[in-house]
């Protein structure tokens, strides 16, 4: 649910990194984080367990200027990927406007990201919301591996994308990818706000 | 007093409530996490981390409260050693808002609640009765120039990735 706030043009939007677990989605904030100068973020909350995995989420604000008069900032938001995190990967997910979908690239993670790509239309379902309609964008993430442990692009492309959404291959650890999956995103997610569409999400109207 | 709100017609209901409550803060959020309203000594706070927490916990109290209970826990109170915060869900013709007040020994567990549910009827008379046409924030054509520019200069230097396909 993007808040317009036209009183002080201000545009606020929800994006949820979204994978199975040990696919990189905290390690694409982190990344992030390291690198958006300070005046362009707030403090990156993150509620992990003691061996830091992600325990409900990371929230880190980005703040990214100026866009046709509006100042915009961003809520990025990640899901704990383990299977028994199920109910609160729905409550992270609400009001999102957007979700990036951090696949892993290892060979033998193939089904772990199926069963969460149809988990994420299961919950999206679930609120009221048809998957077709949510700004989603693909990482391919970890294709720095050596090429005999992870499946090349077009074949996790064939297992993943069949709404032909954008995607990309990335190195969350190191920065490929992160950056413009995250550009993608907010294209996206501004391109419909624009556009007038109704929000994905079936809520109140925000915005004055 | 500082008072925003993203819906003007909160405004006044929430000054109120913070007046009468004698609340350190208050903040009116979405249950998504989204900051709908301030008022306060905010500046002490980061209120949007403080929303994205406070959903949270609304969240897995209300989820405990419908594994326990059978119905979500309506209301959450924190005490630390110097201030306290009540988080409460009000309904309203315009949604579920999340109340998150922060006070302290110049005020109770008592009076907050109570001024909560003022808050709360304040909130359902004041809201407009029908939703109106949401207006859409007219970006310009080339907004994509803009966005591109404001993500570079996030990432100075940004690395680059193939685009498949």
């Amino acid at each position: 649910m993007s808040l317009v706030n036209y009183a002080t043009r201000e545009i606020t939007c929800k994006i949820v990194y979204y994978g199975p677990g040990r696919s990189g989605k905290t390690t694409n904030l982190h990344y992030i984080y390291g690198q958006v100068p300070d005046d362009r973020k707030g403090k990156m909350v993150s509620l992990a367990t003691q061996t830091d995995r992600t325990l409900f989420f990371d929230f880190l604000p980005l703040d990214l200027g100026t866009i046709s008069g509006f100042t915009t900032k961003f809520q990025l938001y990640t899901v704990p990927g383990q299977v028994y995190y199920a109910t609160t990967r729905r409550l992270v997910l609400q009001g999102a406007d957007g979700v990036v979908f951090v696949a892993d690239s290892q060979a033998h993670q193939l089904d772990e990201n199926i069963e969460s790509l149809q988990d994420l239309h299961a919950n999206l379902a679930d609120q009221g919301i048809d998957a077709r309609a949510m700004p989603l964008v693909l990482q391919y993430n970890k294709q720095d591996l050596p090429s005999d442990l992870i499946l090349g692009t077009s074949l996790l492309s064939d297992a993943l994308n069949f709404r032909e959404v954008p995607e990309f291959s990335a190195d969350a650890l190191h920065g490929p990818g992160v950056f413009e999956s995250l550009r993608s995103i907010a294209e996206l997610v501004l391109k419909r706000l624009s556009s007038g569409a109704p929000d994905p999400a079936p809520m109140a109207a925000a915005a004055r | 007093m500082n008072v925003a709100a993203v819906e003007s017609w909160i405004e006044a209901p929430l000054r109120r409530y913070v007046d009468d409550a004698r609340a350190r803060i208050a903040v009116l959020l979405h249950p998504s996490g989204q900051v709908m309203a301030q008022a306060g000594f905010t500046r002490d706070v980061d209120v949007m981390a403080a929303c994205a927490l406070a959903a949270a916990a609304h969240a897995t109290s209300g989820e405990l409260g419908r594994r326990l209970d059978g119905h979500p826990f309506r209301g959450v109170h924190y005490a630390g050693a110097t201030h306290q915060l009540f988080l409460s869900a009000l309904e309203t013709r315009r949604g579920t808002y999340l109340c998150l007040t922060v006070f302290d020994e110049t005020s109770s567990l008592g009076l907050v609640r109570l001024y909560c549910e003022e808050l709360r009827r304040a909130l359902i008379s004041a809201a407009p009765n029908a939703i109106t046409a949401r207006p859409t924030p007219t970006l310009a054509a080339d907004f994509e120039v803009e966005l591109n520019r404001n993500l570079a200069a996030l990432f100075s230097g940004p690395k680059g990735a193939a685009v498949i396909s």
